[in-house]
């Protein structure tokens, strides 16, 4: 018996409790490799190693203002992009009437890949998953009779984010507001872009040089900007478990801090302008210890570079609810989710926060979903009295105990990443990435085979399917709008300009004493577009491909001895005798959706439970998938579609195949899909469709069925 | 060897044959085709005059493997050969795969496709190995898209670990070769290297010929990397790369030594950004390690060149060391010679694997088998006693 349980006499009473079952059997192990006691006491703060300190003073645990909620409570910031610049425009007038105090904007795929809606890569990718922005028109467009001076904006924007940048500041200017009243946040962290998201456009070395000019712009001219949002979200939506979001993004901030201090400036110029993105899952104090933990090493770590001001060491944060922890079946159930991980970002100290409306594994939100959401938080803020207490769990035995082993395991990851030469190097080894999906792929497996509980998905089913609304978007309509304004804004605009100012781009991209928001804000307001000014960046710094890594065995080690998996084995024996070989499948992502953890997940999955997998590269054409599927001659063609896509790459994919006279090969759709668009997808021709929270082994054996 | 094979290879003409044998040219074509089986004295009389390679046995198995291929079928293999021909992907994906299949139907497809194919001394196979991560598939992206400006067509067999627990695999290399996989003059087939050893898959021999049957230049074969036994691959190309990261030697740990002295050039790749003096310096030592084996023996003379698959730096060279090196074989005939000698090595592979294949499928449910096998389990037979009783039964089989 370990020393901590001393008192004798509770370790008598529990174990009489217990009965047979042995107390040290009722130790938690988390994912993270933290072993949680079933009983904390005042002696575990004793040896806890963080300071716990005062809200609004070093080292911050407590959160980076003095009367926290207390004064005022945290930012309502419902991020949202409704595929054209009106519709959008619209939904955030809706919702700053509701309580809502500060815009987010998503922008599409296209946008985020530098794009103008006329490119031809871009066909099914233009308003999905968020507005489309060509040029400072849209941009116009998106803020109509919103001021600019008085709303907060941010934008989740990383890959073609000096133009959108530049549109935004351009924007505000033509509407009378001086740069150093704009208010807000550009996410601007390309580093998370090249580990998780894969929006990224140019290469490592010229997209950092890119973050320090903004940096710098920023920190000279919008001193109420924040510069970056260093992001965690992405990976544990990616699959990371707490303890790499959050060694990974304190890396990653590091590394920003690093840059601009290579610029030459200061670092309070710009240290307390830089701010932190969560993603707040279901484990519910893990998170709120992560949230903790963060704000005590980032003080630690900004201490190394020597600020005066105190503010440089105060980590702000904004958080959203977790996106995966949404679930496609029994999707009400998503509502209670979504309120408990906000309690949990309120818990843990978040400055804003987003609320994912419960509909969101189905399709982008309804008004109606979108105002449950929004009361989430209301409801929280207003009813329960949370607010009127700074940081009410501070001291919690089990709670600074957590924090400090957070700390510990990411301080591990953290060095990790030291020895190899820093976050930049560790990325291009695929550190991170590998750890990562190694994590999603563990999580998937403990799913399948029951040991995590999800209700309504692997336990306590529905008996009944329940009807959801949804938002459905004709991407077809969206596109011929936007493509005719862009006509018009090529038409009226003086062509000389144009070319004068993306020359200039080109030069400042060469040349790295010139900054290029600077001169992209001036080309903004001559109307270049965010397309044009992108592919003048590109003609230097060249298109950024990413090569692949896929693991394997992690999947199939942790699914062990399971009855299913004896069950696919012989299904799979079956299949070989009949057919002479394994089943193959190719999993693609087509399209300019660059969130691949699902198409991975499938890929490491499916290879251990005994198919052959091809892997299609990111950001295919259909007819390049069709190839693929030909060539290699598959069985199976698994499509993974999470941005809408599917309404328009799915038929493509199975016109290609049909030209090529490959109508033999089986299509499959797996994801983000509205139960509305099944028919849809099954008239068309597609064997299969899986949505979010299926059971892997299951579908495996559909797949194998199908022939 | 069937007796259609022995007179092909011997360059003797049917009517001579028969003549030989005293019967009809016509029986003879009918003994050829299967439609009928010989005679005991002429089933002796071939076996003779073939100096045993035609024995009494090849016409019954001959006979069996002819009869279940339907004329249908034959139709629908010289169809498929044509279209292989022309350069059609799709059939020729299809011929892939009917070439790796396990199914006996496909097997025997497979022999009369093969015979159909003619013989193509105009390619250039060039095997490339290396420690995973070392980038191949970059590597072969790059230079691959330089030699299709050049005018070549090139193809890719990247061969891909199977999973020795699921039997599944990752196919991923086309995700490395972005831009070759989608150019019109590249083939990429990704196999599994379903648990054969030797970095290869089971059947890359008869891909290969699949591929120059399809007018490819250039064949590529990469192998998985793993460096268990990476030689099987040495068996089957003109030209053998390996290639190296810019670390030292430590690497080679990792993979066989022997494979160094299979090599025809080394590629220390990824001579790029900080790591371009790394590379040189791997280069001088390598370069200086094999100067020394260059010298002491009069085998083959090997180089050390390096390039940046990232930066498309060197590969003018090492095209320029290929062609040479290619060019030379074929003047003095080592080139063919090779080639020849390879297909005997492949006759010997391809014994091994249907000896393993009856191993599995038939002899280990023999139900007399089994029980040896509970008696070496039980302890009542020795292994050595149970190995020659079944060692026994196979070659009076």
């Amino acid at each position: 018996m370990s020393k901590d349980f001393e008192k004798k006499e509770w370790v008598d009473l529990a174990s009489k409790e217990l009965k047979d079952k042995k107390l040290e059997n009722h130790f938690w192990d988390t994912p993270e490799g933290i072993k949680v006691k079933p009983l904390y006491t005042a002696d575990d703060l004793k040896v806890i190693k963080h300071k716990i300190g005062l809200p609004g003073l070093p080292p911050f645990t407590r959160g980076p203002r003095a009367t926290m909620y207390s004064n005022r409570p945290w930012t309502i910031r419902q991020y949202a992009g409704f595929s054209t610049a009106e519709e959008s425009n619209k939904f955030y007038k809706e919702g700053l009437k509701n309580g809502v105090m500060g815009l987010s904007v998503a922008f599409d795929l296209a946008t985020h890949r530098g794009y103008d809606s006329d490119h031809p890569r871009v066909v099914a990718d233009v308003g999905n998953a968020g507005v489309a922005i060509d040029s400072i028109e849209d941009m116009n467009k998106l803020f109509d009779g919103i001021p600019l001076d008085k709303m907060s904006v941010s934008m989740t924007m990383n890959g073609a984010v000096i133009p959108i940048l530049a549109c935004f500041i351009a924007s505000g200017l033509e509407q009378g507001c001086p740069l150093e009243k704009l208010t807000g946040t550009i996410q601007n962290d390309i580093l998370k872009e090249f580990m998780v998201r894969n929006t990224f456009i140019f290469p490592p070395k010229p997209s950092m040089r890119i973050v320090a000019d903004i940096i710098e712009y920023t920190s000279k001219k919008m001193p109420k900007f924040n510069s970056i949002s260093i992001s965690g979200y992405h990976m544990q939506e990616a699959g990371a478990n707490q303890v790499q979001e959050l060694a990974y993004t304190l890396a990653d901030g590091e590394e920003y801090i690093k840059i601009a201090l290579d610029r030459g400036l200061n670092i309070d110029d710009f240290a307390p302008r830089l701010s932190f993105f969560w993603s707040i899952g279901m484990n519910f104090f893990m998170e709120i210890a992560k949230m903790r933990a963060a704000r005590y090493m980032w003080s630690e770590i900004v201490s190394k570079f020597k600020p005066k001001n105190n503010k440089s060491l105060a980590l702000r944060t904004h958080c959203q609810t977790s996106g995966v922890s949404l679930m496609e079946q029994d999707a009400y159930n998503n509502i209670v989710r979504t309120t408990i991980e906000a309690m949990a970002a309120v818990m843990g100290g978040t400055q804003s926060l987003h609320t994912n409306s419960f509909d969101e594994a189905l399709a982008l939100p309804t008004k109606f979903s979108a105002r449950i959401a929004r009361n989430t938080q209301l409801i929280l803020a207003e009813e329960t009295g949370i607010c009127n207490v700074v940081d009410p769990l501070a001291g919690s035995y089990y709670l600074e105990s957590l924090t400090s082993s957070m700390i510990e395991e990411a301080k591990k990851l953290i060095n990790e990443i030291d020895e190899v030469g820093g976050m930049v190097k560790a990325i291009e080894l695929g550190i991170p990435k590998m750890r990562i999906e190694e994590s999603a792929a563990k999580r998937q497996a403990k799913v399948d085979s029951q040991e995590e509980t999800i209700v309504g998905v692997n336990k306590y089913k529905p008996t009944e399917e329940q009807e959801i609304n949804i938002l459905s978007i004709d991407n077809e309509e969206v596109r011929k709008k936007q493509l005719d304004s862009l006509k018009k804004v090529k038409e009226s605009r003086n062509h000389d300009d144009v070319v004068k100012f993306l020359e200039k781009i080109k030069d400042a991209a060469k040349d790295e004493s010139k900054n290029l928001l600077e001169i992209c804000v001036e080309a903004a307001k001559k109307r270049c577009t965010v397309g044009e000014m992108t592919e003048a960046m590109e003609g230097v710094f060249g298109r950024h491909v990413l090569s692949t890594k896929t693991i394997s065995g992690v999947y199939g080690k942790t699914v062990n001895n399971s009855e299913k998996i004896n069950s696919i084995n012989h299904h799979i024996d079956n299949f070989i005798n009949e057919k002479g070989r394994r089943p193959r499948m190719l999993v693609v992502k087509m399209g300019q959706d660059g969130h691949d953890r699902g198409a991975k997940l499938i890929a490491t999955a499916f290879s251990d439970l005994g198919f052959d997998v091809d892997v299609g590269p990111l950001f295919q054409t259909p007819e390049e998938a069709a190839l693929q599927a030909i060539e290699n001659d598959v069985h199976f063609v698994g499509v993974s579609t999470l941005a809408a896509g599917h309404k328009t790459l799915v038929p493509l994919l199975i016109n290609s195949l049909k030209k090529h006279d490959a109508s033999y090969i089986k299509v499959i759709c797996g994801g983000v899909i509205p139960p509305q668009d099944y028919d849809f997808l099954h008239e068309l021709g597609v064997s299969k469709v899986f949505g979010p929270g299926t059971n892997i082994q299951e579908a495996a054996i559909e797949i194998i069925n199908l022939l | 060897m069937n007796l259609k094979q022995f007179l092909k290879l011997k360059k003797i003409s049917h009517a001579d044959f028969a003549k030989n044998l005293n019967i009809s040219p016509i029986s003879l074509s009918r003994y050829i085709g299967g439609q009928r089986l010989p005679e005991k004295n002429i089933l002796l009389k071939i076996n003779d005059l073939t100096d045993g390679l035609v024995t009494p046995n090849d016409f019954y198995l001959f006979n069996e493997q002819e009869l279940k291929l339907d004329s249908n079928k034959k139709k629908e293999i010289k169809n498929l050969a044509n279209k292989i021909k022309l350069g059609n992907r799709k059939y020729l994906g299809k011929a892939i795969t009917i070439i790796e299949s396990s199914l006996k139907e496909d097997q025997i497809a497979a022999q009369f496709l093969l015979n159909e194919f003619r013989n193509n001394d105009n390619s250039i196979r060039i095997g490339i190995t290396g420690v995973p991560g070392v980038g191949k598939s970059t590597f072969i992206e790059s230079l691959g898209l330089k030699l299709i400006e050049k005018g070549l067509r090139v193809a890719v067999l990247a061969i891909d670990p199977s999973s020795k627990k699921s039997g599944g695999s990752i196919l991923g290399d086309k995700t490395r070769m972005e831009k070759l996989s989608v150019n019109p003059d590249a083939f990429i087939r990704p196999s599994p290297s379903d648990g054969h050893l030797g970095g290869v898959a089971k059947k890359t021999s008869e891909s290969i010929l699949c591929l120059e049957e399809s007018n490819f230049d250039i064949i590529f074969v990469e192998t998985m990397g793993v460096g268990q036994a990476e030689t099987a691959v040495y068996d089957m190309v003109d030209i053998f790369l390996l290639l190296l990261l810019p670390s030292g030697g430590d690497e080679l740990q990792g993979i066989k030594k022997g494979i160094i002295e299979l090599a025809d050039l080394i590629i220390v790749n990824k001579a790029d950004n900080d790591l371009k003096k790394q590379a040189e310096i791997t280069q001088r030592e390598y370069k200086n390690a094999i100067s020394i084996k260059n010298n002491s023996s009069n085998k083959k003379i090997i180089d050390v060149l390096t390039c940046s698959s990232l930066e498309l730096i060197g590969f003018d060279r090492i095209w320029q060391y290929i062609y040479k090196f290619i060019d030379e074989r074929k003047k003095n005939q080592k080139f063919f010679a090779n080639r020849q000698l390879q297909l005997s090595k492949w006759m010997w592979n391809n014994i091994n694997l249907r000896t393993e294949e009856y191993i599995k499928k038939d002899l280990k449910d023999k139900t007399f088998v089994k029980k040896i096998q509970n008696d070496v389990e039980n302890n009542s037979l020795t292994i050595v006693d149970a190995s020659n009783i079944i060692f026994k039964y196979i070659s009076k089989k």
